[in-house]
């Protein structure tokens, strides 16, 4: 009976994202030849020698690393606080660093640029205080860190609260007790307990960044692209599904790591609670 | 070794005032237990010793010295927390040495003095093992190790057995009294169960919303309770209320000579000075139930036009039953007016109502 | 028992520490989070501004009857409404027996399918769009309606089963059988104490669902340009191609609306921990 009812479910994941990976490692290994199709890597040896193709795979790896570790960077602190104090401030703080998560991804690009794009509000507000112009980040790979960051903050900083509210506030009154201060606290007692959920936080990130679209099409420049917006244009505008999918199967294959990571911490937390 | 002084504590919460105005000394080497019911404020009290609670108003100063404002890993506090708050990713060993390592001392002593204070809690040898591979007691003895270990000026002990059970709780409080005796360490210890501050303290502190009821020695309070609340809250306690007339007490049939002014007043007996006699009358105390305990027999009475039973405690083979008729004659006797005792009395077994022996308070 | 030689003066009051690092991050936050938008909303009732002045020279609505009168901004609204309902109710219709059937009924299996809706999310999900689009290419669905359904309603299956799950396992069993108890059938017992018990969280799930696949820019474009054209994509346009900043403000102001509905609703519905809790913390 409960077969029956999950079936349409789990037939359609089979059918639209096991079966075509399933088909794109046929194509993406395959060549097509005079004598029938034969297992070669040319598709994969031609993206590791185009030296565009390896510009935008590292664009994207260096992106993905620089917003990570400013999402935790930045949710870390939020997080510490906000787990030891409570009142309004508090609360007002847990509000607005949680809005992102109610702003879509195009609406944001288009607030970004007309904020710290040219002749945006930064650009209005340091020229009204006599202060020399910055150069914009919009159109450069600092452009989509940005955007990045702000649309990930929110997810990071609900993914390590949930992780602190494991540590219980006696222990950290035990620790000060014996004598520890606020830096040995935070290094002995508190990321230790923490580490699973700030690596959760990390995969989540990197899986999502690795396949940004919608930020780094908006935000950064023509080239170097992302990975993303590379596979896009690949796609639509060159054409090459067969080439598109290379691309894709290339990305998987660097966020392997994070995603065995993610599912099994996922799982074994699934088990924990039965 | 030292000496704690709490002068006019007070701890304001948005809503409530959780601890008003409560000044207490305790001396070297004392074990004192602030006993109370939930919200009482001893919590509340224990945690602005440690540090982990800012007063409001007041001043807490251990051996003359003001530490109020002083945080807690710099004051000479222990505190051993109701919820054993171990740290689970180091192991035994590593939870007691913990804070040594934070003062940088020599590796050599650290393996000492943690075996020493291992060897003291009962658990020499466990220091390779997990917190989560200990029961309840063990580790909570680890906790108590990991203060020790410090050797902290003051010991502040927050409901530790709460978790355990029943004889479990018995051991242990007789352990760490002897530990405590040993070690001759000032100690403040907050439960809510009454047996244990009477079994533990030197001095018991009895607290209610905030306000402290009485200090005392554990003996003096069950004897001679100070208020009506303290009364009904350490042993067992009829009260009753009765009205004061001609110097005499009448309440619940029963009547006390009080030389107090006539008026409103509670008359507080224990079951255990309560004496029970045959009686004829047809409106007689009547027992409501008889619950043999082995060593005595416990009689529920019911008296007319009172709404709460009294309890009696009468000798094993008294042969009281349920539906019997009875006289009451208490023995030993309070009388509370205003909140605040008035007048005791030893009531000798002489043809009652008269008092042969009285004593004013 | 107080001390009776200090009752003639009162106790010193001791003040509260000022909370440095809250505002801190109250006033970093709010910068950096909250300008942004309201950037977007002063160009929005906005006719003149012209840099470098901080403030627009001249308010007014006028953009507003003109965002709202062009013909492509209705056609993508209609379109994006009729995805988002049919995508959301295939997902509803779909996922919530499955979900039911993984909370409270065990069947071979259950546990490795449960785990393979994570599958959905393990991947880096463009790269996922863009195998499907290769599937697609064969079956004829690029740039069809379906198509860009199907598509999305794949990144729907997670939440809406995964969600759902914790709902129904979080309803108290003691209810249930307090309800079998009185002689309640399991039909009724479903219907009448197992449902409204799971349907806040539920109701979150379907509202997310909603809106998220109203905001899904990736996939409709992957598979639906040119012919299938959403919200997002007249945005898209907007932002690459329109001089004028107005229409793409007033539209920012006009699509956050159903994000704006949504916020009000999460609140109520489901808390922080839930939400960190069904990605995985």
């Amino acid at each position: 009976m409960g077969l029956l009812l999950v079936a349409v479910p789990v037939l359609l994941v089979l059918w639209l994202i096991v079966w075509p990976i399933v088909v794109a490692v046929f194509t993406t290994f395959q060549v097509d030849t005079p004598k029938g199709p034969a297992w070669s890597l040319e598709s994969y040896s031609f993206f590791f020698t185009d030296g565009f193709s390896l510009g935008n795979l590292w664009v994207t790896i260096w992106t993905t690393a620089v917003t990570t570790v400013i999402v935790i960077a930045v949710a870390l602190p939020i997080a510490l606080y906000l787990r030891f104090s409570n009142g309004k401030l508090a609360a007002y703080i847990q509000s607005i660093a949680l809005f992102p998560l109610f702003v879509p991804s195009i609406l944001l690009a288009f607030a970004l640029i007309r904020t710290i794009g040219p002749n945006g509000m930064l650009d209005t507000l340091l020229n009204a205080a006599h202060l020399p112009k910055i150069r914009s980040p919009y159109l450069t790979p600092w452009g989509p860190v940005i955007g990045l960051t702000w649309d990930n903050l929110p997810l990071t900083l609900l993914i390590v609260l949930s992780g602190l509210a494991n540590v219980s506030t006696a222990s950290v009154e035990a620790a000060r007790d014996v004598g520890a201060g606020s830096l040995s606290i935070l290094w002995h007692i508190i990321l230790p307990r923490i580490a699973n959920s700030l690596l959760v936080a990390a995969s989540f990130i990197v899986l999502g960044l690795f396949s940004a679209f919608t930020l780094p099409y908006l935000l950064g420049p023509a080239a170097p692209e992302m990975m993303g917006p590379f596979m896009q244009r690949t796609f639509i505008d060159v054409n090459n599904p067969t080439e598109a999918t290379t691309q894709a199967m290339i990305t998987f294959l660097f966020c392997a790591v994070f995603a065995v990571f993610y599912v099994r911490s996922v799982a074994s937390s699934q088990r924990r609670r039965g | 070794m030292a000496k704690l002084e709490l002068r006019q504590l007070s701890k304001q919460f948005s809503t409530t005032l959780a601890v008003d105005d409560v000044s207490l000394t305790v001396d070297d080497g004392e074990l004192v237990c602030l006993l109370g019911p939930s919200g009482s404020g001893k919590s509340t009290v224990l945690r602005m010793i440690g540090g982990f609670e800012l007063p409001t108003a007041g001043a807490v100063l251990i051996d003359g010295q003001d530490v109020t404002r002083v945080p807690p890993e710099k004051r000479p506090t222990g505190m051993v927390f109701q919820s054993h708050a171990l740290w689970s990713h180091m192991t035994v060993f590593g939870n007691i040495a913990f804070g040594l390592r934070l003062r940088r001392l020599p590796a050599d002593e650290i393996r000492q003095r943690v075996e020493a204070v291992l060897e003291l809690v009962g658990l020499g040898g466990y220091g390779k093992r997990q917190p989560n591979q200990l029961s309840g007691g063990q580790q909570q003895r680890v906790a108590l190790a990991r203060s020790l270990v410090l050797e902290p000026k003051i010991l502040l002990l927050d409901e530790p057995f709460a978790s355990l059970d029943q004889h479990l709780r018995e051991r242990l409080r007789e352990e760490v009294r002897d530990i405590q005796q040993r070690v001759g360490i000032t100690t403040l210890f907050v439960t809510h169960g009454q047996d244990e501050a009477l079994a533990l303290a030197d001095r018991i502190v009895v607290m209610r919303d905030g306000k402290v009821e009485q200090v005392d020695r554990p003996e003096v309070v069950y004897r001679e309770p100070r208020t009506p609340f303290v009364a009904g809250f350490i042993g067992q306690m009829n009260l009753v209320d009765g009205d004061i007339r001609n110097g005499r007490i009448e309440a619940a049939g029963m009547s006390v000579a009080t030389p107090l002014a006539d008026g409103r007043a509670i008359l507080a007996v224990r079951p255990e000075f309560l004496e029970l006699g045959s009686a004829t009358a047809a409106d007689a105390p009547v027992a409501h139930r008889v619950i043999d305990y082995g060593t005595h027999l416990m009689v529920d009475i019911t008296v007319k036009d009172n709404a709460e039973r009294l309890k009696a405690m009468a000798p094993a083979n008294s042969g009281w039953k349920a539906g019997d008729r009875l006289t009451l004659r208490p023995r030993e006797v309070a009388v509370y007016r205003e909140g605040v005792v008035a007048h005791r009395a030893v009531v000798t077994p002489e043809s009652s109502p008269a008092p042969v022996e009285s004593a004013h308070v | 028992m107080t001390d009776t030689s200090l009752t003639a003066t009162a106790a010193p009051r001791l003040s509260r520490r000022i909370d440095w690092p809250g505002i801190g991050f109250a006033a970093f936050l709010s910068l950096v989070i909250l300008v942004p938008l309201l950037v977007v909303a002063i160009w929005a009732f906005t006719e003149v501004w012209r840099y470098p002045s901080i403030l627009p020279q001249k308010f007014g609505l006028r953009f507003w009857g003109a965002t709202l009168g062009r013909n492509d901004v209705w056609s993508a609204l209609s379109t994006s409404v009729l995805l988002a309902t049919t995508v959301t109710a295939l997902s509803t219709a779909i996922c919530l027996p499955a979900a039911f059937a993984f909370a409270r009924l065990n069947f071979p299996g259950r546990n490795i399918f449960f785990l393979s809706f994570l599958t959905v999310h393990a991947f880096p999900k463009f790269g996922l769009y863009v195998t499907i689009a290769t599937i697609f290419l064969g079956l004829g669905l690029v740039g069809t309606f379906w198509g860009v359904v199907l598509i999305q309603l794949v990144s729907t299956l997670m939440f809406m089963v995964w969600i759902p799950v914790a709902a129904f396992q979080g309803v108290d069993r003691r209810l249930e059988e307090a309800a079998r108890d009185v002689g309640a059938s399991p039909a009724r017992v479903f219907f009448y104490i197992t449902l409204p018990q799971a349907l806040p969280a539920i109701i979150a799930a379907v509202l997310l669902t909603f809106v998220g696949t109203f905001y899904e820019t990736e996939g409709a474009w992957l598979i639906g340009a040119p012919t299938v054209r959403t919200m997002p994509l007249v945005m898209i346009t907007f932002i690459n191609s329109e001089v004028v900043v107005q229409y793409g403000a007033v539209l920012s102001v006009v699509l956050w609306v159903p994000s704006f509905i949504l916020m009000l609703f999460a609140r109520r519905f489901l808390g922080p921990q839930a939400l960190g809790r069904g990605l995985g913390a």
